[in-house]
């Protein structure tokens, strides 16, 4: 539950958690022995009111919306699937990636709009419609929840929305890249409420994090 | 069996849930009247177009629509505002203004259910209608305070905005159509890192960028409206600070301004509202407990110019910061051998304005005795 005195922040496990506590140490904020490895969910740091939540990446914007938590660091991949009421701070420039339109190599040479009406496997169901609705184009969105790559392959979908970094899985499993849809880096959200109600601790925050994250932005 | 699911985000509510929604209706009641609101209810389902007067984003998707047996489109009222509007401008054109109106109603909107968020949910409000002006929002707003108070909450805030500071700076910005609407859409959106990148992108003077950008997130005392920047040569945005600032010093006047903070990111889903709009926050709940402002138009979609004023408090979502009820007055359970003499004894109880069940199942003492155990806080009188 959210407590009046403690700021609480969700964070992500996985590989966003590395450069996540970077940050947090850049920041001034305590930080020591968070690790994604432990069976430990709840990290609390009585000294500095703080506390943080070790969350699957989907769930921070539930978390933050919900106000179980105040802060929440989090792909804006995760944040534009879900929707969620919550107000999008900072961009912190780390975890970059991008959305993209994927399909089997031999149709390389397609437009999109040869794909109207075909299937589409997607773990962003709604980004993925959007973007084809936004096109003029109407398709079939399956969704899964992991190794999207796999579905052109067996036959269950004929391209896929999915998230790319270095490009390396799609290339692995012999997909190329037919169209972009829109880039993704790690982003602060805050609870509408925790906003007002803890604006003294969090605006503090938040000018160290854009400056940090400008920073970043020149090397 | 028969089915016994329910639609998803409909509740039902057990005798003591009940009992603190009449208690919080009464409390709330008494304090509208005091203001001299009088009280009205308007129709759970109205014409679609009707409902829609007014808002200028596709509500549709929040709405519970329905086809009425003529063929034309109804739905389950969202709110009260645009309902009470409506029936002030068919009934009481005649009526002696500013008219002072209050409700307590049921809503419903098609949201995803969760925490603090139902398809069906009760809201009380009051609506100050024919009475423009700071003073007419420092009332309605007091009220709000006043209400939560009463309900006996204690950290609450509520954010205080003119929503022509927004709009003016944004009209006189000099972006194009396209790029207003976008900015709109992610001022709305809440989404910062996108908005910075459009003002960023944009052709505009970069002082007003700056404030655009600022406004979101300013917030704080009254003291934030200094670091707006240079607006006065926006005179719209200028007279909107101006009556701020008025409202503010009104609140004052009412001894209620601890509650008060300026916060310029409090836009209200840029509905109807046209001048001062404000929110209520517990920093126990992480969604609103109440929101209003003024709407100077919406009466005139229904062909009666009227400016007006007013706020709704979300009873759910208050139900659930609020602090455990008061101890009720001890409860008695009269039985015993000759039923006039429990009968007399009972109506006597009632009369002092004790609440009092009577046995009708003649049941012995000591099961009495247990039956009041498990009701608690009873008392057992056994007349033999």
């Amino acid at each position: 539950m959210m407590q009046n005195d403690y700021l609480t922040i969700a964070l992500c496990k996985g590989n966003l958690l590395r450069a996540t506590l970077e940050l947090l140490a850049a920041a001034g904020l305590p930080h020591e022995g968070i690790s994604g490895d432990t069976r430990n969910l709840v990290f609390t740091f009585a000294e500095a009111k703080l506390r943080y939540l070790m969350c699957r990446p989907t769930d921070v914007p539930t978390y933050v919306e919900q106000g179980a938590a105040d802060l929440g660091i989090v792909g804006k991949d995760v944040i534009v699937e879900q929707q969620k009421d919550v107000f999008e701070l900072v961009d912190l420039g780390f975890g970059g990636c991008r959305f993209v339109v994927a399909v089997p190599a031999q149709m390389k040479n397609m437009r999109l709009k040869d794909l109207n009406y075909r299937r589409v496997a997607t773990k962003f169901p709604r980004v993925a419609e959007e973007f084809f609705r936004k096109q003029g184009m109407q398709v079939e969105v399956i969704k899964l929840h992991g190794n999207i790559e796999l579905a052109p392959l067996i036959g269950i979908a004929d391209m896929i929305v999915d998230i790319v970094s270095s490009g390396r899985t799609l290339r692995e499993n012999n997909l190329v890249e037919l169209a972009q849809i829109m880039d993704s880096t790690t982003r602060l959200i805050s609870n509408r409420v925790s906003f007002r109600t803890k604006f003294n601790r969090i605006e503090p925050l938040v000018q160290i994090m854009q400056q940090k994250a400008k920073k970043g932005e020149g090397q | 069996m028969k089915n016994k699911e329910i639609p998803k985000g409909l509740r039902d509510f057990l005798p003591d849930e009940v009992k603190t929604r009449r208690k919080m209706e009464k409390k709330a009641l008494a304090l509208f009247r005091s203001y001299g609101y009088k009280e009205v209810r308007t129709p759970t389902f109205e014409y679609l177009e009707v409902l829609e007067a007014g808002t200028c984003r596709d509500i549709r998707d929040e709405l519970f629509l329905f086809i009425d047996r003529e063929g034309r489109i109804v739905s389950l009222r969202q709110e009260m505002t645009v309902g009470i509007a409506r029936m002030a401008a068919t009934h009481l054109r005649e009526a002696v203004f500013p008219q002072r109106l209050c409700y307590i109603a049921n809503v419903f909107r098609h949201v995803q259910p969760q925490k603090a968020q139902y398809r069906e949910f009760w809201q009380m409000g009051v609506e100050l209608l024919g009475a423009s002006g700071p003073r007419a929002d420092a009332e309605v707003i007091n009220i709000a305070v006043e209400t939560l108070r009463t309900m006996g909450l204690e950290n609450f805030k509520i954010s205080l905005n003119q929503i022509a500071i927004f709009n003016s700076l944004l009209a006189e910005s000099g972006m194009t159509e396209a790029e207003k609407q976008l900015v709109r859409h992610l001022v709305e959106q809440k989404d910062l890192v996108e908005l910075a990148r459009v003002l960023n992108d944009s052709h505009i003077d970069d002082e007003v960028k700056a404030t655009i950008a600022r406004l979101p997130v300013l917030h704080g005392g009254i003291e934030v409206l200094d670091q707006l920047g240079k607006i006065e040569h926006n005179r719209r945005a200028s007279a909107a600070v101006a009556e701020l600032l008025k409202v503010y010093e009104d609140l004052q006047t009412y001894g209620v301004e601890e509650h008060i903070v300026i916060d310029m990111g409090v836009l209200r889903g840029l509905d109807y509202y046209t001048g001062i709009v404000f929110e209520g926050y517990s920093s126990e709940l992480g969604y609103g407990l109440l929101g209003g402002g003024r709407y100077d138009n919406l009466l005139n979609q229904f062909g009666f110019a009227c400016p007006a004023t007013g706020f709704a408090i979300g009873m759910d979502r208050l139900a659930l910061v609020l602090k455990e009820p008061d101890e009720e007055p001890a409860h008695y359970l009269v039985g015993g051998t000759v039923w006039p003499r429990i009968v007399t004894k009972a109506q006597e109880l009632r009369a002092q304005g004790y609440t009092v069940e009577t046995d009708v199942q003649a049941c012995s003492r000591a099961e009495l005795e247990r039956r009041a155990q498990q009701i608690g806080n009873c008392q057992v009188i056994y007349l033999d």
